[in-house]
């Protein structure tokens, strides 16, 4: 056989492919993903017409989302296959966009508080991330329907954008698990079902279910008289953003006003957020309230809880800013539990606290709730699992021939995972000390009342989803002050931190794009 | 009895020797060559073909047997032999050998229809952890899951004046025990009031946990406990040994040259400190003061591998060493080398075949000094002479109870205490007098 001619060659080895990621079907996948997240601006357009509001802003939001996702999606549309590889790019690209999509109303609407659109995205992206912090300086002149809209944002990111789609819609042209994984906070999620779809199901079932006994408690406290400062509409809105450990309010001052009844059922739920969700599954819907006992997390989880709480009321107690009784302890658990479950509600003003109080703050808001809840942050398993990576290390030191297997509730934890948790506490501490320089740099560029403490603050309440910090950030504060380089940066981190970090910062690499 | 061999190996050819007296014994191996020496020096039916195979074991005509012995190297097809052998003749009892003790444990589940398993690795962990556990034991025993030993000592003369030299009503016995016999030289004793135990005696006991740790102290006082065990080899009968002893409370060290089967090991055992290493680099065994150990076990499945770790380990000053030994010759060279105890798996898992095949309702014979004397576990028929006779009542006919087991409970019972019907006995006696002793319960 003759060899081929040049030309005949050069056609069979072909022109090399750009890209090893198939952007054109992410595309399509996020757009799709847009178009049906806009019909949940169908609910802040009815409160509107119910309060005599306008519903108009939302409607065109939604209006706006449907038209440019179908154009996209019919723009790619054909005939491609997504694999785990896109999964980082669809999960990634999906939060900027369903950000992008909360704050359509925002500017739509007219608000003066939110007319630019950094300041509308950032507001967007504290909504979805179920941050909590505000570039609001006057949250409580805005009208119920965008109100409620800045929660059920917060509602929605709780759980996740993806798991919503997996448990809603018919069909996701991606294989599950992948997408799951890299949205569900957490590095490893127990299975409720070998089906990845019945998983996202029973997750948002559990989730409605404990949102809905919520708004049931706080309207009964409302209007048994119990707490006559709670009315209906705050019962509900406040609802929204407990089980997503959000921390969005509809009130300039968060739950201060709130009666104590009101705020220990607060911080019930904000523990409950905290939480595992397949183990309240496992102990609740199944019945086997044994497995939480033996749950080396959850133990550890509740534990840090009681030490933080602790710590904090002495420090109070002896600093002499709050007085002894019910509510010392209760603001001391309440600050202690909200920041450790990155929810981000106040019952007192904590940013005038004492530094050794803020400092112990700052080191709550490192913990995070449990893998698999609702939480932002570094996550409990995650510090159990470094704490047992440290001591192994030690003990190799001095034995380096000795093998010792990490074990998680008796199981051995493989070693990809230990690496990851390592990878990730790196990273997530790298980010966290960038960013805090970054913004104590700018903020003295611009002149900004922000001390570097509080800039440490900002940075690790951004990242965390925690949302308040101190200083100018404090709970009462707003972020509005800021430069737009710092609020750009924000949100980013806001982004990184929901999305923990590494499905986000692999897209930073050469080796994700090309093949070669 | 009509009993079939499957498998004429080292397992197979020792239970051939300990039963062809007595019994009817067909041998089943696919090698001819394994068959031949068998044939020639007992009288045994030898047949060439699979054991495995329903067309042999039906031709062979085991569906006339009364017990089947499975005992190949290889686990399924000892599993496969005595299943098709209950399916041919569900009256026939089948004991089957295996290596794994994962068949043990779904065996326990109720879920292997096979009447008795014997696991190589399970014997040989008890073996070894009997003689760590008593460290001046010469051979024990357990029954009634553990609540009963029977303990061998050689008496010295450092032992404690508490029991020697002094007649053995005046004793101060530890509580819950007995002395069930008393060997001096060729013959034996029995333990009456009167008798005195002198330095060069073996005597048997029988009592508790307990009582058997008091007695290692009085034969050896100062002994102590046994908390430091260093392991060579972590291959299954290793595990299987590391897995008592942690059980026991025992701190374990184990050595594997393998990295994924260290790794295995580690997963498997979180109490033990297991190590990726050369069971053989010196720099290693002092980095980890393997000396320091007080016993070193070696477990790996090369005998000459053993024995050069274990001189190696003498050299770094380890005291007690215990080594597995496959090959028969091979305990000699270790005796010769120094090494203090030699354990052949398969020759104790040969030994707890035959100790089942001795009653099919003795749940577990032991057998003592070369089948001279052998402690029964019977179950009393309600016909039996001795059942409402109080203890001392009892004629001695070279036959002791040593304990009872009622409704699970072990019993070490006074002269008072009444014999009742449904009660396992546990006695030790002559091996002539097993039919006698089995007949009048």
């Amino acid at each position: 056989m003759s060899p081929p001619t040049q030309a005949a060659r050069a056609r069979r080895i072909g022109r090399p492919h750009a890209l090893a990621v198939n952007v054109r079907g992410t595309a399509n996948l996020v757009a799709s993903l847009i178009k049906y997240l806009s019909a949940a601006t169908l609910v802040p357009a009815a409160v509107a017409v119910g309060y005599g509001e306008t519903p108009v802003p939302f409607l065109a939001a939604g209006a706006v989302a449907v038209v440019v996702g179908t154009a996209v999606e019919r723009a790619t549309r054909g005939d491609f296959e997504l694999r785990a590889r896109e999964g980082f790019l669809v999960v990634s690209l999906t939060w900027l966009a369903a950000a992008a999509l909360a704050a359509l109303p925002y500017l739509f609407s007219g608000e003066t508080q939110l007319d630019r659109p950094l300041d509308a995205y950032f507001e967007g992206m504290a909504g979805f991330t179920t941050t909590g912090a505000t570039i609001l300086t006057d949250v409580e002149s805005l009208p119920h329907s965008l109100l409620l809209w800045r929660q059920l944002t917060q509602w929605l990111g709780g759980l996740g954008i993806i798991v919503l789609a997996l448990a809603v819609l018919p069909r996701l042209r991606i294989g599950g698990r992948q997408l799951f994984e890299s949205e569900l906070p957490g590095p490893e999620i127990e299975s409720l079902s070998t089906r990845i779809r019945d998983t996202a199901r029973r997750l948002w079932m559990l989730y409605v279910g404990l949102t809905i006994v919520l708004i049931g408690l706080l309207l009964a406290y409302g209007a048994s008289g119990l707490d006559p400062e709670l009315d209906a509409f705050e019962a509900v809105a406040h609802a929204l953003t407990t089980i997503p450990t959000g921390g969005f309010s509809p009130n300039a001052r968060s739950l201060e006003e709130y009666a104590a009844v009101t705020q220990w059922t607060v911080i019930a739920f904000m523990i409950l957020g905290g939480v595992n969700f397949a183990l309240i599954y496992a102990a609740f819907v199944r019945r086997r309230p044994g497995r939480l006992a033996r749950d080396d997390e959850f133990r550890l989880y509740i534990a840090l809880l009681v030490l933080g709480s602790t710590i904090l009321g002495l420090e109070l107690w002896l600093g002499g800013v709050i007085e002894g009784g019910e509510s010392a302890v209760r603001h001391a658990v309440f600050q202690a539990v909200s920041i450790m479950t990155t929810t981000g509600y106040s019952s007192t003003d904590f940013a005038v606290w004492p530094t050794l109080a803020v400092m112990t703050l700052i080191g709550l808001m490192f913990v995070g709730g449990s893998a698999g809840s609702t939480t932002g942050s570094v996550k409990v398993v995650r510090h159990v699992l470094l704490g047992k990576i440290l001591r192994r290390e030690l003990d190799q030191t001095v034995h380096p021939e000795i093998v010792i297997p990490v074990r998680l509730n008796r199981r051995v934890v493989d070693e990809r995972t230990l690496r990851a948790v390592s990878s990730f506490i790196l990273l997530y501490v790298g980010i966290f000390i960038v960013a805090a320089a970054i913004l104590a740099i700018d903020a003295s560029r611009t002149g900004l009342d922000l001390r570097v403490l509080d800039a440490v603050g900002v940075a690790a309440a951004m990242l965390g989803n925690v949302g308040p910090s101190f200083g100018i950030a404090g709970p009462l504060g707003s972020l509005e002050p800021f430069s737009d380089l710092s609020t750009a940066l924000m949100i980013a981190l806001m982004w990184l931190g929901r999305l923990e970090v590494i499905p986000i910062v692999v897209l930073l690499t050469r080796h994700y794009w090309r093949s070669t | 009895m009509k009993i079939f061999l499957i498998g004429a190996g080292q397992v197979g050819t020792t239970i051939v020797q300990a039963l062809h007296d007595e019994h009817e014994l067909i041998v089943i191996d696919l090698d001819p060559l394994r068959l031949e020496p068998l044939a020639h020096r007992y009288d045994v039916a030898t047949i060439e073909g699979n054991g495995a195979s329903k067309a042999v074991l039906a031709e062979a005509g085991v569906a006339m047997a009364d017990l089947l012995i499975a005992c190949t190297s290889r686990d399924e097809a000892n599993i496969v032999a005595a299943m098709i052998t209950k399916a041919i003749a569900p009256r026939t009892t089948t004991i089957v050998r295996t290596t794994n003790p994962e068949y043990l444990d779904v065996w326990h589940e109720g879920k292997l229809d096979v009447d008795f398993i014997v696991s190589s690795e399970i014997e040989t962990a008890h073996a070894i952890s009997r003689s760590i556990g008593v460290p001046a034991a010469r051979q024990t025993d357990v029954f009634a899951d553990g609540q009963v030993q029977l303990v061998e000592f050689d008496v010295v003369e450092g032992s404690s004046p508490a029991i020697v030299g002094v007649p053995l009503r005046e004793a101060s016995l530890p509580p819950d025990s007995k002395i069930a016999s008393i060997i001096r030289g060729e013959t034996m004793v029995l333990p009456r009031g009167g008798e005195v135990v002198r330095a060069g005696d073996r005597i048997v006991v029988i009592g508790s946990p307990a009582a058997a740790q008091a007695w290692s102290e009085l034969i050896a006082p100062g002994s102590g406990t046994v908390t430091d065990v260093v392991i060579f080899g972590a291959g299954r009968a290793g595990i299987a040994v590391a897995r008592l002893l942690l059980e026991q409370g025992i701190g374990v060290r184990m050595i594997e040259a393998d990295r994924d089967r260290a790794r295995l090991v580690a997963e498997a055992l979180p109490r033990a400190r297991v190590f990726h290493a050369l069971g053989f680099d010196p720099d290693f065994l002092e980095r980890e003061r393997i000396g320091d150990a007080q016993v070193a076990i070696f477990a790996m499945r090369d005998d000459m591998k053993n024995l050069y770790a274990a001189t190696l380990a003498r050299v770094h000053g380890i005291g007690f060493t215990i080594a597995l030994v496959h090959e028969p010759p091979a305990v000699e060279v270790f005796e010769h080398a120094g090494i203090d105890i030699t354990i052949n798996p398969r020759a104790v898992t040969a030994e707890e075949i035959v100790r089942f095949a001795h009653d099919p309702r003795t749940v577990q014979v032991s057998m003592l000094d070369d089948d001279r004397f052998e402690v029964l576990d019977i179950t009393t028929r309600p016909g039996s002479e001795y059942v409402g006779k109080t203890f001392k009542e009892m004629p001695i006919r070279g036959a002791l109870i040593g304990a009872i087991v009622r409704d699970g409970t072990a019993i070490f019972p006074r002269g008072d205490d009444v014999l009742r019907a449904g009660d396992r006995a546990i006695i030790f006696t002559e091996s002539k007098r097993v039919p006698e002793v089995e007949q009048a319960l």
